[in-house]
């Protein structure tokens, strides 16, 4: 396991994004309300650059014929085929095993450190 | 334990094995005039009228003999009678000589969803479910009825399926597949609550698609032919079922079971499969469809053996597999309209281990007790 240094808290604001390239992959740096988080740039689907997706809110799971809109900007939409995932986990929404692989973050005074295995 | 050893008391006689039991036979009326008398007063009348009362039709007629080799009355004119009109004749000519001990009575009318006159359809609906009972169902523990519904008028049919939906004589409600919408639009759900009320499972027929105040039979117009017509009835139940998922009629009624008759089962797959994969990214559209669209399906829907499209024994094995068959299929004749061949013959390819499941055990336990002849 190695610790990279892969950006500034305040390169990436409050809905931000960055993609990093980390120990031969691609990773997208997320910022949600202050909390960052870490996701392979892969879709677990097919392969899209999934952190290029929009970040959106979903109708949350609700009774018949009742809409509740929320969790603006904490989903994210794959740019291929519109699969929604939960940022703060990887997970699908339609099924949580299918999964983004994500990685560990910690900071660091004003750094951003992630933590990956080898490639 | 001994052999002699003697039972509780309230544990019933063990009973003799059934056989097989018939989900679809079609009791015909050889005259309404024998029906009126079951009719609710107001608009008895038009029963007793010599054509009968309004029957909107789609006006496709089958070539050639619509009961293939079903047993045939012969009158002492040497004249061949309707092989479904005498209750105590299918019983003898049909069920006792292949060897069918149960039939849940389908009925003659299958377009009544479909026929302007609210109210003439709730009369005939009334008239044919007390005639069933009085006739086919009561004298014979052999019969079991359907509630039948016309639903275009959901308030008359939950009035209807409330005043019997407790009669031991009968199984399920019935409706005809052909409808103004589809079946999941919210104005329906009231059916679908007193199903689940009393419970009782919900069957579908094909039938009366194209005729009164249905759309066409296919979703790009009307077809040509009978030909044309029957052969592409399995999309109208593709678009019910789709309409039941997505507007949540399952998650509203959890306890709800559907049957499926005379629809066939391939066409499941192809449904269960794109309808998951749109799920995936759509889901957020209807977000109380919580599950793959394709476990609702196989929770809640039931299907008939007539027809069941032949195929090789190992591509019939691996469908069933797919649509949970050992589960989910039920025997039928649709006895006495058997223009697509002997429904026994048509069953031939099952696995062996799935026939005592298909002819008798998938029945007794989706519909329960109600369906054992009384004590």
């Amino acid at each position: 396991m190695a610790k990279h240094v892969v950006a500034q808290q305040d390169e990436i604001p409050v809905g931000g994004r960055k993609i990093v390239r980390v120990a031969g992959r691609e990773i997208g740096i997320f910022n949600i309300d202050g909390a960052f988080y870490a996701l392979k740039n892969v879709c677990p689907h097919q392969g899209a650059r999934v952190c290029l997706g929009r970040l959106v809110g979903t109708a949350l799971p609700s009774n018949v014929y009742e809409y509740s809109y929320g969790r603006e900007g904490q989903i994210l939409r794959c740019p291929w085929h519109e699969w929604e995932y939960d940022i703060a986990t990887g997970e699908a929404l339609f099924d949580p095993n299918v999964k983004i692989v994500s990685y560990p973050i910690t900071l660091d005074g004003d750094d951003i450190v992630v933590t990956v295995g080898s490639p | 334990m001994e052999a002699t050893a003697a039972r509780p008391a309230n544990e019933p006689e063990p009973r003799i094995a059934l056989r097989a039991i018939d989900v679809d036979l079609h009791q015909h009326i050889a005259s309404w005039q024998q029906v009126a008398p079951y009719a609710p007063e107001g608009l008895r009348h038009r029963l007793e009228r010599p054509g009968g009362p309004p029957l909107a039709r789609h006006g496709f007629k089958i070539i050639g003999p619509r009961f293939g080799q079903a047993p045939r009355p012969i009158n002492a004119h040497g004249h061949a009678g309707h092989p479904a009109a005498d209750p105590a004749w299918v019983k003898a000519e049909y069920l006792d000589k292949y060897g069918v001990d149960l039939a849940i009575l389908t009925g003659p009318v299958l377009s009544l969803g479909v026929q302007p006159n609210h109210d003439m359809a709730a009369t005939i609906a009334t008239a044919i479910n007390n005639w069933t009972l009085a006739t086919w169902v009561r004298p014979f523990s052999c019969y079991k009825g359907s509630i039948l519904v016309a639903h275009q008028d959901p308030l008359q049919a939950v009035a209807e399926i409330d005043r019997l939906g407790d009669d031991p004589g009968m199984v399920q409600v019935l409706m005809g597949s052909a409808s103004e919408t589809p079946l999941g639009r919210r104005q329906y759900h009231p059916i679908y609550e007193a199903c689940v009320r009393h419970n009782l499972p919900l069957a579908l027929h094909i039938g009366g698609e194209g005729a009164g105040m249905s759309p066409p039979a296919t979703a790009v117009g009307h077809p040509t032919t009978h030909f044309e017509w029957y052969a592409s009835l399995p999309q109208v139940y593709m678009a019910h079922m789709m309409s039941m998922v997505t507007e949540g009629v399952f998650e509203r009624f959890p306890a709800l079971k559907i049957v499926l008759c005379e629809g066939g089962i391939f066409w499941l797959p192809h449904i269960m499969w794109r309808f998951d994969k749109n799920w995936k990214a759509q889901r957020s559209e209807t977000p109380w469809v919580k599950e793959p669209p394709s476990s609702y399906i196989l929770r809640h829907f039931y299907h008939t053996t007539y027809p069941l499209e032949a195929s090789s024994q190992s591509e019939l094995a691996e469908l069933l597999e797919i649509v949970e068959g050992q589960r989910t299929l039920l025997f039928s004749s649709n006895y006495p309209n058997w223009e697509l061949g002997d429904p026994f013959t048509m069953i031939e390819g099952l696995p062996n281990q799935l026939r005592q499941r298909v002819l008798v055990d998938n029945a007794l336990a989706l519909y329960g007790q109600r369906l054992l002849p009384e004590e």
